[in-house]
């Protein structure tokens, strides 16, 4: 654990920030460049690559922290961090629920009313808000973050478990996991009919199985006896799930699938994270592992540059995504769905994704070298 | 590396096509004898002739909901109400969405009564079936069970369509799920029920030639924003069609 905390693993937030970019292109409903993520080429998508790293960062940055000053000052960090989370959620509900006013007024006023009703807002809106401030009432893509505000609530008490008896955790995660999925246990949410759409008590699993990981760090070579056969059955079943995810827009692909198969595997659920799911992101996490190792030399490539900056801040990054989601969305209605209007707001988001993220960066560097300097002024 | 992009564009250009397909309703189709519900509404023509009102609960699991979709005003159920507004100025529409998910005939019999009687309709959207199909209930107690729950409605005073079940990967699977259609279109017969024949319609999108991706979310089972609003779109025609006809 000690190792892979001394050195910062740029895999992470270069990943982290590819999520990142594929949630964004993702929740534009009707994007080309949509192509070009995960979710079309298998069952798991942006999401699990999200909870995953968080789960393996959430190790990384407070592990140490819990051994040099003990358990409590972690767990204040612990939740201070969840404290700007839910600030960040509630900034970027109003921040959303803004944009479509705005919109509506700037179309015109009829259309406010039935554009206010998109969100849910319409017919109580004191009610929405009180329900939104307690997490259960979210707009259209906006429910990623309470998921991870839930799984890093209860972090505080994983922490002390998962580095001493990480396998321990990892087990105890996949009973919740499968408890859940046979008794169909969900958080309610509102309008009360509904349940939240990542359940937290299903999703943990990706979080912990990557704080696991984390904490198992060189450890998981004991993996690697099992190379060759882990390899051909991660590639068989990538390959498999992309044959059925591409059968999903190419009917004659989807006629060559025998009934029994699609009997074992619809629905693939993704509120409580189907288990095809689950397995499809451990195939790629475990192809991922083997060839791009920590310290593949084209990790540093300067082309990444804004992927990592994008992963280094992302909670920012995040947010801002899915406004501009929202953005792109009207952008491309309003141009009929043309496919140039497509591309050119899929790119037009991702640069600004990544100005916002050099920006923050910028006063990060800011901040940490002007701290010493403070301090020295301090005394 | 440069190997890697090559197979990464032709793969794109592969799959351009299946994405260019268009978002836009006119994709959104159905033989006309599909959309004919068999019923004239008696009520419903009567609440709008002498109230100018209509009110109409849709009761089903997570169509009914919207799960998933990427906004709930493109539920069928609001799609129905802006759908019903445009159509019939000067009556007062309300639609009232009562879906839970996960729920079948069994549960939404059972809060039938509470749902009719706290906002009486004169019309309910009666989606059902596909939990059904997918639990392998039995198929004399579906019957029984639709059945009673239509009859309890329509003695508290309103009409019903039912919705049937959705053309999805997983219930398409089954091997039965045309049983629970079936049942469900000899039902609405006996009691005099109007059908929405929701199966047939999306099977003739899918043997038209439109993929799954284009109506179903990737999870196999439910409707995405193109499916909801498309069926919002031809239930409404079909409605319309049951309140306007002879």
């Amino acid at each position: 654990m000690a190792a892979a905390a001394s050195v910062r693993d740029i895999r992470l937030d270069l990943f982290r920030g590819l999520a990142l970019w594929f949630i964004f292109l993702d929740h534009i409903p009707t994007n080309i460049v949509s192509w070009l993520t995960v979710r079309n080429y298998g069952f798991s998508d942006a999401t699990e690559i999200f909870v995953y790293i968080s789960g393996y960062t959430a190790v990384i940055a407070y592990s140490r922290m819990m051994a040099r000053d003990g358990w409590t000052r972690a767990a204040a960090r612990i939740y201070r961090r969840v404290w700007q989370l839910y600030v960040a959620h509630i900034l970027l509900f109003v921040a959303f629920s803004a944009q479509i006013a705005f919109v509506s007024i700037a179309r015109d006023t009829p259309a406010l009313i039935e554009e206010m009703e998109l969100l849910g807002l319409g017919q109580n809106p004191y009610r929405a808000i009180l329900e939104a401030a307690l997490l259960k009432f979210r707009p259209v893509n906006l429910d990623v973050l309470p998921l991870y505000i839930v799984l890093l609530a209860a972090f505080p008490f994983v922490l002390p478990v998962v580095v001493r008896w990480p396998l321990a955790v990892i087990a105890a995660s996949l009973v919740l996991y499968a408890v859940t999925c046979r008794y169909n246990w969900s958080l309610p949410a509102y309008p009360d009919e509904k349940v939240w759409y990542f359940n937290p008590m299903a999703w943990q699993v990706v979080f912990h199985v990557g704080a696991a990981c984390a904490v198992l760090g060189p450890r998981l070579a004991w993996l690697d006896r099992f190379r060759l056969p882990l390899t051909v059955l991660a590639v068989a079943f990538l390959v498999f799930s992309a044959f059925i995810a591409l059968s999903w827009h190419y009917n004659p692909l989807e006629r060559l699938i025998p009934a029994w198969v699609s009997r074992q595997i619809y629905p693939i659920d993704k509120t409580n994270i189907d288990i095809l799911r689950f397995v499809h992101f451990l195939a790629i996490a475990w192809l991922v592992r083997l060839l791009v190792p920590i310290d593949a030399p084209f990790l540093k490539w300067p082309v990444w540059q804004p992927l990592r900056r994008c992963g280094e801040a992302s909670l920012l990054i995040f947010c801002i995504g899915t406004f501009l989601a929202l953005s792109g969305q009207v952008i491309v209605g309003q141009h009929e769905d043309s496919i140039l209007s497509q591309i050119v707001v899929s790119i037009a988001g991702i640069a600004i994704m990544s100005s916002a993220a050099y920006v923050a960066a910028w006063f990060k560097a800011g901040e940490t070298a002007g701290a010493p300097r403070a301090a020295r002024a301090a005394k | 590396m440069r190997i890697l992009f090559l197979w990464l564009g032709v793969v794109a250009a592969f799959l351009v096509p299946a994405s260019a397909s268009p978002q836009s309703m006119t994709a959104c189709r159905a033989k006309p004898e599909l959309l004919k519900i068999g019923s004239t509404l008696p009520v419903a023509r009567k609440a709008m002739a002498e109230r100018k009102h209509l009110r109409i609960i849709a009761l089903g699991s997570s169509t009914t909901v919207g799960y998933g979709v990427s906004s709930p005003a493109y539920a069928y159920p609001m799609q129905l109400r802006i759908g019903l507004e445009k159509a019939l100025p000067g009556i007062e529409i309300e639609v009232i969405n009562r879906g839970i998910g996960g729920q079948d005939v069994e549960e939404m019999a059972a809060r039938m009564r509470v749902e009719m009687m706290s906002h009486p309709p004169s019309l309910v959207i009666w989606q059902t079936g596909t939990n059904a199909a997918m639990r392998h209930m039995p198929l004399d107690l579906f019957e029984q069970r639709l059945r009673d729950g239509i009859k309890l409605g329509q003695s508290l005073g309103a009409d019903f369509v039912l919705m049937s079940l959705q053309y999805a990967p997983a219930v398409v699977a089954l091997s039965d799920e045309e049983v629970y259609e079936r049942i469900m279109a000899k039902v609405a017969t006996d009691v005099g029920a109007g059908l929405f024949r929701r199966y047939d319609i999306m099977r003739g999108w899918y043997d038209d030639g439109m993929p799954y991706a284009q109506f179903v979310q990737l999870d196999g089972l439910h409707l995405n924003d193109f499916g909801q609003k498309c069926i919002g779109k031809l239930l409404t025609q079909s409605i319309l069609g049951a309140l306007t006809g002879p």
